[in-house]
This record gives C-alpha cells, structure tokens and sequence, in this order.
C-alpha cells in the first residue's frame, strides 16, 4: 500500500511539474507593448461621418531592423557597420524633425565559412525568423527569388529616382542583381580577381625591371595566355627560383574564382537571352586539359592543391614561395593586417595582371563577384528596411568599407572620393573591371558549381583524364539539370 | 512495520489499470522525447524520400524518382564501396579489434594504472570534433606546420617527405586512424566492463589447470564477451555507417574524385550544403538506402553471433 501511494505521489508531482514548465514557459512570454488609444475621425461617405476609434503607439517608439552580413574575411566588417551608421544619420534626421521613433539596426557580421552562414540562412527563412536586412553573394539571388524569400526592389528604388546614388551606380552591377526582368538586391561592393605574380622571384630568375613591364604590357593587351605562365613556371623551377608544385596556385575551396580560366578559353556560363546555365564543352576541355598539366606536366601546381587550407596558401605566399596566385583584390588587405605583410614589400615585390585568355588571340577576363543588400519577404518594416539600405549607400560610406577591405568603388562618385582616391591600390586594381565578368544567377548555379569543382579535383589528382573529366561534367549535368543546361559542343 | 501489498489479493483488472497508468505517466516524458525527436523524423524522411523538396520546402511528391536517380548515377558504386571499406577497416582494425585489445590489456595491469590508459583513450571521444580536425591538421600538414613532417625532416633527416600534406598523401589512412582513434574507446569500456565481470573464480581455475595466458584470453574470456563484442559489433557498425564529420572535416570527400566520399557525406553533401542545392529530397532518399543497410548488417550480426543461443535461458540452474 505505501509502495502504490509512494508511486501515484510521485505520478502526480510529475504532472504538476510539467503543467507548471508550460505555465512558466507562457508568463515568461514578452506581452506586446500596451496601446493608449486615439480617437481618429473618419469620413467615410458624403452624408454621414463616422468616428472610428484606433490604437496608435503612445511615447517614442523604438523599431529595430535585423540585418545578417558577412565577410567572411575580418576587414569587411563595414559592411555591417554601414547600416549601422545609417540608422544614426535617420536617427538624427528624425530627432530634428520632432518625430519619436528611433531606428535600431541590430544583427551579425557573420567571419565563418559561405557554407554555414548560407545554412543559417536557410534555416531563418524557414523558421520565420529571418532578418530584415540580409548581405550575400549576387547568385544567392536567383534560388532566393524563387522561393519567396526577398522582395523585388524595383518599386522601391523607384520612388528615390532622381534623389539618391542609385543613380550613379556603375551600370553594369545592375545586371548582377537582376532576375527574371526584375532587381532583388542593392550592390554593395565588388571586386576584381587579378592574378597576382611576384616581382623579386621574376628577378630572381634574371628578368629585368623591364623584361618584367614588357610581361605586364603584354599581358593587359591579350597577348600572353595562360600556356604562357606555364612556360614561365617551367623557366622558374628549373632554374631553381621555386620548388615543383609552388608556381601557380588557385582557391583550394568550392567559389567562382576558377571559373575565370573556363572562361579564359572563350566559355559562357549562361544563355543571356534564355537565362538557362551553359557548358562549352571545348572551353571545359581546354580548362581541365591546362590543369591537368599544370600539375602533371609543367609540376607547376600541386595535385593536392584542392582542399589545402587557406592559411598555408596565404602564408606561402607572403613567404615568397609562389610565382603566380589567382586572387581577389581584397586579400591585400588580408596580407598586410592577417599576415603581417609590411604594405612596403606589397608595393615592392608584388603586381598583377587579368587572368590572360587561354589561346592568342582572346581577351584577358576577370571576375567580379558583387556582394548585394537584399530585403526579407518576412521584414515587418521592409520600407524602413530598404531606406537603412539606401542611406548605407553612399560614397563616403561606401569609400570607408572600399578602403578598409580592398574591395571596388561601386559608384562613380565613390570614385572620386577622397578617401577611395587616396588609397592607391584601389586605384590601380579598378582597372581590372573592364575585363570583369559576373556568376550567373540560377537557382541551379550550385548544383553546377559543386559538378565543375569535383571533376577539377578528379583531374589535378589524376583520377580522371581531362576528356573523361568533361565526359562525367556533361552527363551530371544533363541528370541533374535537365532542361536547365544547355550543352554546347 | 505497515503491512506489504499483496498483489495477488487484488482484483487484476484493478491491478493492470493502476500499474499501467503508473507505468505510463512515469515514461510519458521520454516517449514524447523519443516520438518527437526520433520516430517523426525517420517518417518525416521516409515521406520526404518520395519527393523533390528542395530549398524551397515544397512537398511535391514524385514517386520512385529519386531512387531512379540514385541507381543510374555512376558515382553510386564507388561510394558505396567506399563506405563499406571504410566501415569494416574501422571496425576491424579499430572499434572493435583495438578496443578489445585495449579491453584486454588495460584489465591485464593493475587497476589504477588501467585507469589512466583508459581516459588517455577516452581524449579523442571527448575532444569536440572541430578541435580535433584542428590537431590533425597539425599533425599531418606539410613542413614546417607538421608534427609527422617536422619528424621526418629534422630529425631523420628525410628531406623528400619536407611537402608531403598527409592527409592528401594517405587520405583513408588518416580518415581510418582519426575515426578509430575515437572509436576503440567505446569498445574498450564496454568490453573492460563486462571482463570485470567475469567472476575471478573461473580464471583462477583456468590458472590452476596450467591455461597460458592465450588460452585463457582465446578459451575463457572471449567466449564469455561474445554478447558484449556482438553489441559492439552492430552499435558500432551503424554509427560508422552514419558517421561523416571528421571525413568532412579532414579530407571533405576527397582529395580528388570522390576518394573518401562515403554515403552518409554524400547525403550531406547532397540535402544539407549550401553549395549543393539542399536537395532534401534525394538526399533522404540517400538515408532510407542506409537505414536498410544497417538492418541488413544487424540481422546478419545476430545470425553470426548466433543471438538466439546468446540469449536463450539455460534448462540447467546452477545455485
């Protein structure tokens, strides 16, 4: 009998347990801010008046504006900053005009990988708890876009038409953040990939200061290709300057940056009339066929290059042990303030050059790769949302995060600003953006991406052939695309 | 002293109702927890692997399609025999051969030295995955950065293995060895713990009767962790089945072309990477393939371990 009482006692405390759990868990629930209610007289038709009661806010009102952004590399941080400094300047702005509402921007500047912060993204979105503000990468647009998760902006930068700097936006970023006929997103950098190469080892293999300008000149006007810098890797190891698999390194992670030879050798990664993604089947072959002996024949490239951290990339390089490096123009940045690469010896030993074509004849390309504002379909104040956006978008604003991250001006007055003119080496990099390509924006880009980059790593291990490698391209695609790709012999 | 309950006094339909009421309202909790957390999910991927859902979260049901898929993709093979080498090299060399080597070994010396050998080896299980990914990069990275080439280099003077980035060099060596490295722990304390309970008595017989140290390990002590072993066996077989994170950490697959790739990174390569289009749908389809693969494994370790016998009640009680 004591043994049941004791067991029914202990059945009922956990019942009150958990019923008091679930009351807590509901007290603890934040009660929305009371209303004081006003009287607000309405005329609804001509022969009678009706006074309708409505509850407004009473006192100052404090709204705030969620944003997500991201790096992930450490100097951008400003991209976050910006909007931050934005909502100041409205902030004061409506202090002055007697207006009781503030604006808070709140939120992360996310210095993890693409993969994780894109992931928590996707999780916000379907959780309903995504930011009001979110920064990413332009090709995020397209599957975003079709899942209902931004809102299309052509509405709302049209009512600053004529007032603001959207209007001096260099016109080609618009095409990066355009998707079926309409605008998703607010450029808020871009940037160039040169290909770096180092001045004192092109020395050290006995070029002159000239031989070294000659190289340069040559390479600007299309006239080396990418065969070419092979040739010269051949030179440099031979004549012991560098070790075998040190000549010519590129991004070790899945990104766009290798694309730039793809398109080197005359390919397009999408149909501009259809939108639908491309693969030439020729420029894909000559890609892999120059990888492939880039590491097996000229052993100018390491066949584990694929996967390597990013910390031994940066600091070989800083260390002088790579001739050639497929970069971005923000890692200057990265070297002085990460590595502790003295800005002299940046200046002193190292230049750059577009990516060259891949046969004579081609021009040289690059690849920008704009990062974009976007506004939440799930914002509760997407006005306010875009107008934080907007007043981040400026020149000086602009100019400070330019500066800071080595990343382009995006404005043609930004330009001119003093802070962007007074930094030479954005100077001198904005000229690769003539050659400038941009990703495409599809839903599938990735599904395509992560294709390419397995048969890459197939090929410079050895695993796969350069035709089989194409071969595997082709067929993964036409299965996993369908009638979104469009195979070009 | 109140006077004890006598069941068989009370009414059974009385006593059913009270008991079962009792029973039930005592694991409510961890039932919600298990149906909630466990049984939803496995129906909620099982329903999932019949459609196309993607980012979008759209439940667009599309039959047998993604298993269609699954076999006409030429890469399948090679992942799958990835995973099942992976899984048995691992098992064998490590969770279960290295763990009852441990077991052994550890319950061969005295206790307190035991002790400190087996939370040595409890370092790896206890370590979160990323810091351990990190030490491994440390140990494997080309020189100067790495422990295994700053060895070979400075100290045997082996200037050819200076560039070798192990982890590139010896992928599977290196995924096998930091993934056994964890698992042999768990053999080890399941299998310690149920060699402390053989009764000493037994040994001191097999002693006495002149058994070498082989024979009572081969003759007395593995017979009796036959039960123990089996459910290492298959517990240990299904979390190497599921397992992907240091092979994503260390080698993310490769290097090259699908070297390391194994089933399960592939699923999250396929449902949960950004880069790869979270393609929920095939990527559950993935998962029902090794669900069955580990019912499979099961059914077949029961047969071979002959789980009938293991658990049939003796006709002969000895007191």
């Amino acid at each position: 009998m004591a043994t049941q009482k004791a067991t029914m006692m202990y059945a009922v405390l956990l019942i009150i347990g958990l019923i008091i759990g679930v009351a807590i868990g509901y007290a603890i629930k934040p009660a929305p801010p009371a209303a004081a209610p006003t009287t607000v007289t309405q005329t609804v038709t001509s022969t009678s008046v009706i006074t309708k009661t409505v509850t407004a806010a009473a006192g100052p009102q404090e709204i705030v504006i969620r944003a997500m952004t991201v790096g992930p590399d450490e100097p951008s941080y400003n991209r976050f900053e910006n909007l931050k400094r934005a909502a100041e300047l409205l902030n004061k702005m409506l202090a002055d005009a007697g207006i009781p509402v503030t604006v808070k921007v709140e939120g992360e500047f996310w210095t993890g990988s693409w993969e994780d912060y894109k992931n928590k993204l996707l999780m916000m979105f379907q959780a309903g708890e995504a930011p009001d503000i979110i920064l990413s990468g332009h090709e995020d647009i397209a599957p975003w876009a079709e899942a209902g998760y931004i809102l299309p902006l052509d509405d709302f930068i049209a009512k600053y038409k004529g007032l603001w700097f959207f209007d001096d936006m260099i016109p080609s970023l618009w095409d990066s953040v355009k998707y079926k006929g309409k605008i998703w997103g607010i450029p808020q950098d871009t940037e160039a990939r040169p290909l770096y190469f180092r001045k004192d080892l092109l020395k050290d293999m006995g070029w002159s200061d000239e031989d070294i300008e000659e190289f340069k000149k040559k390479a600007w006007n299309g006239e080396i290709t990418l065969w070419d810098l092979l040739e010269i890797c051949k030179e440099a190891i031979d004549k012991g300057v560098i070790e075998e698999g040190y000549c010519i390194w590129h991004r070790p992670k899945r990104g766009v940056d290798y694309y730039q030879i793809y398109l080197a050798f005359g390919g397009i990664l999408q149909d501009p009339e259809t939108g639908k993604l491309v693969l030439d089947k020729k420029a894909m072959l000559n890609m892999m066929k120059w990888l492939h002996d880039a590491v097996h024949k000229y052993k100018a490239l390491r066949s584990d290059m694929i996967g390597l951290d990013w910390k031994i990339i940066h600091e070989n390089w800083v260390a002088g042990k790579l001739l050639f490096w497929f970069g971005g123009t923000w890692q200057k940045a990265e070297w002085i303030k990460k590595y502790n690469m003295p800005e002299e010896e940046f200046w002193a030993n190292i230049d750059f050059i577009p990516v060259p074509p891949g046969e004579k004849g081609g021009k040289p390309v690059t690849l920008s790769h704009p990062l974009v504002y976007m506004v939440s379909s799930q914002s509760k104040h997407p006005d306010l949302a875009f107008l934080i956006v907007a007043l981040a978008t400026n020149p000086l604003y602009n100019a400070i995060h330019a500066v800071e991250s080595g990343h382009l001006a995006i404005m043609y007055s930004e330009l001119s600003a003093k802070k962007y003119q007074e930094d030479k080496w954005l100077a001198v990099s904005a000229s690769l953006l003539e050659f400038s390509k941009f990703p495409p924006n599809h839903a599938k880009f990735g599904t395509y991406d992560e294709i390419v980059f397995k048969a890459m790593g197939g090929v410079e291990s050895g695993e796969l052939s350069p035709e089989d490698a194409v071969s595997y391209i082709v067929d993964q695609l036409k299965a996993q695309l369908g009638d979104e790709i469009v195979i070009k012999e | 002293m109140g006077k004890a309950l006598v069941i068989r006094d009370m009414p059974l339909k009385r006593l059913l109702t009270i008991k079962s009421v009792t029973v039930i309202l005592l694991i409510a909790p961890v039932l919600v927890f298990i149906i909630i957390f466990y049984f939803m999910p496995v129906f909620l991927t099982f329903a999932m692997a019949f459609t196309d859902m993607d980012y979008r979260f759209q439940w667009n049901f599309v039959g047998f399609v993604n298993f269609q898929r699954m076999i006409r993709d030429p890469l399948i093979t090679k992942i799958l025999f990835n995973t099942l080498f992976y899984v048995f090299t691992t098992l064998l060399c490590f969770n279960v051969g290295y763990g009852l080597l441990l077991a052994i070994l550890t319950s061969l010396i005295p206790p307190r030295v035991g002790n400190v050998f087996r939370l040595l080896w409890l370092l790896p299980r206890l370590t979160p995955p990323v810091v351990y990914y990190l030490l491994w990069l440390g140990i494997t990275s080309p020189y100067p950065y790495g422990l295994i080439n700053f060895f070979l280099v400075d100290i045997l003077g082996l200037e050819q293995y200076k560039d070798v980035y192990w982890i590139y060099a010896a992928p599977w060596a290196v995924v096998i060895l930091a993934n056994g490295f964890v698992g042999a722990s768990f053999g080890m304390l399941i299998i310690g713990s149920a060699i402390k309970s053989i009764p000493i008595d037994v040994i001191r017989a097999a002693k006495v009767d002149g058994a070498s140290l082989f024979r009572l390990i081969k003759d007395i002590m593995l017979p009796i962790l036959k039960w123990p072993i089996l459910f290492v066996t298959a517990y240990q077989t299904l979390s190497l089945l599921t397992s992907f994170e240091y092979i994503l950490l260390l080698t993310d697959g490769g290097p090259g072309f699908y070297t390391t790739e194994v089933w399960a990174l592939h699923v999250y390569h396929k449902a949960l990477s950004a880069f790869g289009g979270w393609e929920f749908g095939y990527g559950a389809a993935l998962s029902l393939v090794l669900v069955v693969l580990g019912l499979a494994l099961s059914i077949l370790y029961f047969k071979i371990f002959r789980f009938r016998e293991l658990i049939f009640e003796p006709k002969v009680e000895v007191t």
